[in-house]
Order: structure tokens, then C-alpha cells, then sequence
């Protein structure tokens, strides 16, 4: 008991690791699955292309350039350059590519209720350009997607770590069953309820605890390998400054879930066994 | 704990530590104590004597405040055993020692921690402890068996741990459930002395045993039981008693 774990609480501990190790990996993989939701709403919110339709000639799609670079809500503006065309449109010699006269523009965060497009498109009437907006910052169609994919990251990560956390709580129970025997005697010598059942917590709770850090802490390593093998860019230097403190959110709740689970599952059973043993008969 | 009424306190002032009037109890639907009639005082040794199957120890689980009554009137360390919380049987239980047929151990345990363990539960702090517990290790004759795991003790050594963790509070109520279960018949007398002299303290001693011929041990107030009813049968003379070894 005050020595090295037993075998049987050996296993108990790797069970409760285990569990609080998917609920952090869980939880890390909605993480990861909010960021990209965030990356591709806010990409599809903050991008647009304009099209020059007068005057003609270069210098209007120049002016438009200008103009835009003052417009509200755009953060920088470029014109789609013959080299850029003949990427965008898979062509080997940017000479072959048409002479276009589109403008990209890279737009500030806007409140849904602004119209972007018509802020734009006027800002660049007021500099004698008439244009259109070919490609305007979409925020009536795909934001759903976006939300959806967010929240059922968010609810599947909460419902699966609730399953973790059921489970934590049914191996306690069985912890407490081992510990049946210090509930009786406890019992007999007069300890109340509330101590019988708190000391069988308290040891339930401290092995959650150190069973969530280990898991938590596993699922953090495999958080860093995975962010490093799959996401662009990442490497050992990067990698500070691309995690936000929320991100670590399921590997700080892995040990208090895992301790208050195992706790609560624990005291519910010897609390049981304590009212077996006080009242025989 | 509850308040005490004024007959609780009145017990608990002429020295009755338990008082059962026409108590009924059993298990399950079975009734195995039938209209007892009994009292346990301080300075005061019983032994209830009876054939296999009597009730012997159902009267002890009675006495330590496990068994529930289903029939008369039960007053055990001055709390009324029908109306009292369960806080407060906890409570009254701390002033019981008791001394199993079967004793429960935390197996993994040092018999010293198993025998201090009231100590703990009672809210006293190990270095107030640790030379009481040494002295009752001495006392009851386990040396250095003390400082092994319960697992590793045999039965005598077991039933000494136990008789110790029951001395450990200093209860008012000592209760015993065939103590020389498994001993010599010398280190069985040599047990029931060493309860029996607690009534020195002041505690009051109830010792369960097939075995009458213990009476001798002491000064012992000696009752019967058969088929769950309890009947007193003779005081025992001091002239009787044997010398502790």
C-alpha cells in the first residue's frame, strides 16, 4: 500500500493512463480540426478578386491597384501579373497567357454585416474606376461548413472524453473494491462515512491525477510528432509559435478529469461498502 | 454527535456502558437474539459462554453497534441504538474496542499501522502516537512481528495484532469474540487475563467463548446463551483467579 503500486493497481494506473491519453488525443485532434476550420473560413472570408471593366488600358487597372490599396477592409491589393496568370491557369510560358486585368486582394476581418463588396466597388468608383468583384469574400455560403465541422469537432472531442471519463470512474470503482477490506476496517473502528469513503477517494484521485499527467503528457508527444511530420513548415524552431495556449487545453485537463473521475467513481463505491459493513443484517 | 437524552446520561453516570431491555435482532428474516436482557459496566468483566450457533457473536456485532435491533431497547455508550444517526454510531463506536472472531486487516500493512489506526481515525497525529503503540505492541507480546505486513503474521500473532488495535484508543467497551480461537490453552488464560485486567482502567470487558472454563481468569460475570437467549449464571470468585504469567 505505502510501497510500490501492485500489480493489479499497476494495471489500473495504465488502464486510467490509457484512457486519459485518447481523451487527450482526442482533444488535441478537435484542436487540430478547429485551426484548419478556422484557416479555410478565414482564407475564404479574406479573399477576392476584382475585375477592372473601365476605363481601358493598363493604367486604369494601375489606378484600381492604387485604389484598392486605400479601399476599406482590404489589407493589401496585387494585380494577377502575366507570370501569375500562367500559374493560375497552368500554362507554360507566361508570353502565352492573356493580358488580364484582375487585381487579388488580400481583405482585413470584417463583422458579417458589412458589404465588403460594395465598400469596395464604391471606394474604387470614387477613383474613377468602374469594377467588379469577380471573387467577393464569401460569407453566405461554406461558413456553414466551417461551423459545422467546429462544433462536431468540439462536441465529439466533449462527448468521446465523457466515455473516457465513465470509464476512468468504472475502473476506480473497481480500485475501491480493492481497497473493500480498509473500508471494513475503517468502518469498524468507528470512522464516519465521509472519512471511510474520502481516504479510498483520495488515493482513487491522486492515481487518477498521475495516470492523467502520464496520458496527458503522451498525447502531447504525439501532438508535436504528429504537427511535425504532417503540418507545412513545422519544424523544432517553428513549432513554439505555432501552438496557441488553448491548443493545450486537453493535455491540462487530462490529469484533473482523470483525478476528479477516478475520485467520484471511488467514493461512490466505497461508500457502498461502507454501509455493508456498518449495518449488518 | 446526537445529544444524549437524560437517560442516556443517567446510564452512562451509573457506570452502564450498554444496556439491551427485550432486544430482538437478526439477519435477513431470520431472528437470532431473542428478548435480550443484558448490561456491560465499567470495571466490569462478562463472559458469555454457549454452544456453536448460540449467538455469540451476533450479540458481540450487536454490542459494537452493527447489528440493528429489531425489538426492545438498546442504549450502547450512552446512544440510543434505534434513533441514532449514523454519525453518531460512528462516533460511539470509537469508544469500542473489539476484538474479532475473523479480524479484518489492511493486509498490506505493518501490524503497527493496522494496530494504529483508531489512533488515526480518532484525528491523532503519528508522532503523538507511535510510543502508546509501541508499548501495546510490547504489551500484548508481538515485538518485532509489528513491523511486519499483516499477511506475513500467523493466527496467534494475528489475534495479539488485533487485541492490540482494539486496546488502542483506550476504549470504555472491550469487546471480544472468542479470543482464544487457535491458541494454546496457556496463551489462550494468558489473552483473557490480559483483557480482563483492562477492567483496571476502568473499561468494561465482554468476552464471547465456548470455552467456561475461562471464567477463572478473573473476576467474571459469567452468562449463558443458547438458541439466541441469554440468561446470567454465576460471578465468578476473585479467590478463583489465576496469576497472570
Amino acid at each position: 500500500m505505502r510501497n510500490a503500486l501492485s500489480g493489479v493497481e499497476r494495471a489500473m494506473f495504465w488502464t486510467l493512463a490509457a484512457a486519459a491519453f485518447a481523451a487527450a488525443a482526442a482533444g488535441l485532434a478537435a484542436r487540430a480540426t478547429d485551426r484548419l476550420a478556422e484557416g479555410y473560413d478565414q482564407a475564404r472570408r479574406n479573399y477576392a478578386i476584382v475585375r477592372v471593366l473601365a476605363p481601358e488600358g493598363p493604367e486604369a487597372v494601375a489606378a484600381a491597384e492604387t485604389a484598392l490599396n486605400a479601399a476599406p477592409h482590404v489589407a493589401s491589393a496585387a494585380r494577377i501579373t502575366a507570370g501569375r496568370a500562367a500559374a493560375l491557369l497552368g500554362l507554360a510560358n507566361a508570353e502565352d497567357a492573356p493580358p488580364l486585368r484582375l487585381i487579388e486582394v488580400e481583405l482585413n476581418p470584417a463583422p458579417d454585416s458589412a458589404d465588403v463588396s460594395g465598400d469596395i466597388v464604391a471606394a474604387l468608383a470614387q477613383g474613377g474606376v468602374t469594377a467588379e468583384m469577380v471573387e467577393a469574400p464569401d460569407v453566405e455560403s461554406g461558413g456553414e461548413i466551417a461551423s459545422w465541422v467546429r462544433a462536431a469537432a468540439f462536441w465529439g472531442a466533449c462527448a468521446f472524453g465523457l466515455v473516457m471519463a465513465v470509464i476512468v470512474w468504472l475502473a476506480a470503482r473497481a480500485l475501491a473494491a480493492r481497497g473493500r477490506e480498509m473500508v471494513t476496517v475503517l468502518t469498524d473502528l468507528g470512522a464516519t462515512r465521509a472519512q471511510a469513503a474520502g481516504r479510498i477517494a483520495d488515493e482513487a484521485a491522486l492515481m487518477g491525477l498521475y495516470a492523467g499527467l502520464a496520458g496527458g503528457a503522451l498525447a502531447a508527444a504525439a501532438g508535436v510528432v504528429a504537427i511535425l511530420l504532417m503540418a507545412p513548415g513545422a519544424n523544432l524552431e517553428t513549432l513554439a509559435g505555432m501552438i496557441r495556449p488553448l491548443d493545450l487545453a486537453p493535455v491540462a485537463a487530462a490529469p484533473i478529469g482523470a483525478a476528479v473521475a477516478a475520485g467520484l467513481g471511488a467514493r461512490a463505491a466505497a461508500g457502498y461498502f461502507y454501509a455493508r459493513a456498518a449495518r449488518l443484517g | 454527535m446526537a445529544r444524549l437524552n437524560h437517560v442516556e446520561v443517567d446510564l452512562l453516570q451509573q457506570g452502564v456502558l450498554a444496556r439491551l431491555d427485550g432486544v430482538d435482532s437478526g439477519y435477513g428474516p431470520t431472528t437470532v437474539l431473542l428478548e435480550i436482557e443484558f448490561e456491560a459496566r465499567v470495571g466490569e468483566v462478562a463472559l458469555i459462554t454457549g454452544p456453536s450457533a448460540a449467538g455469540k457473536t451476533s450479540l458481540m456485532h450487536l454490542l459494537r453497534l452493527a447489528l440493528p435491533i429489531r425489538a426492545g431497547t438498546a442504549t450502547i455508550m450512552g446512544v440510543d441504538v434505534a434513533r441514532a444517526t449514523p454519525n453518531a454510531l460512528a462516533q460511539a463506536k470509537r469508544r469500542i474496542g473489539y476484538v474479532g472472531e475473523n479480524p479484518v486487516f489492511v493486509e498490506q500493512w505493518s501490524a503497527f499501522d493496522n494496530i494504529a489506526m483508531p489512533l488515526q481515525v480518532a484525528g491523532r497525529r503519528a508522532q503523538d502516537y507511535t510510543d502508546d503503540v509501541r508499548e501495546l505492541v510490547d504489551f500484548v507480546g508481538l515485538g518485532e512481528a509489528a513491523d511486519l505486513p499483516m499477511e506475513k503474521l500467523s493466527g496467534a500473532e494475528r489475534r495479539r495484532a488485533a487485541i492490540a488495535r482494539a486496546l488502542a484508543a483506550k476504549p470504555a467497551l472491550i469487546l471480544a469474540d472468542d479470543p482464544t480461537a487457535g491458541m494454546s490453552p496457556a496463551d489462550g488464560r494468558r489473552i483473557v487475563k490480559l483483557l480482563a485486567e483492562m477492567r483496571r482502567v476502568g473499561a468494561g470487558v465482554v468476552i464471547a467463548s465456548q470455552d467456561e472454563s475461562l471464567a477463572t481468569c478473573a473476576p467474571i460475570q459469567l452468562w449463558r446463551i443458547d438458541r439466541g437467549k441469554l440468561s446470567p449464571a454465576e460471578e465468578s470468585s476473585t479467590a478463583d483467579v489465576e496469576p497472570i504469567e
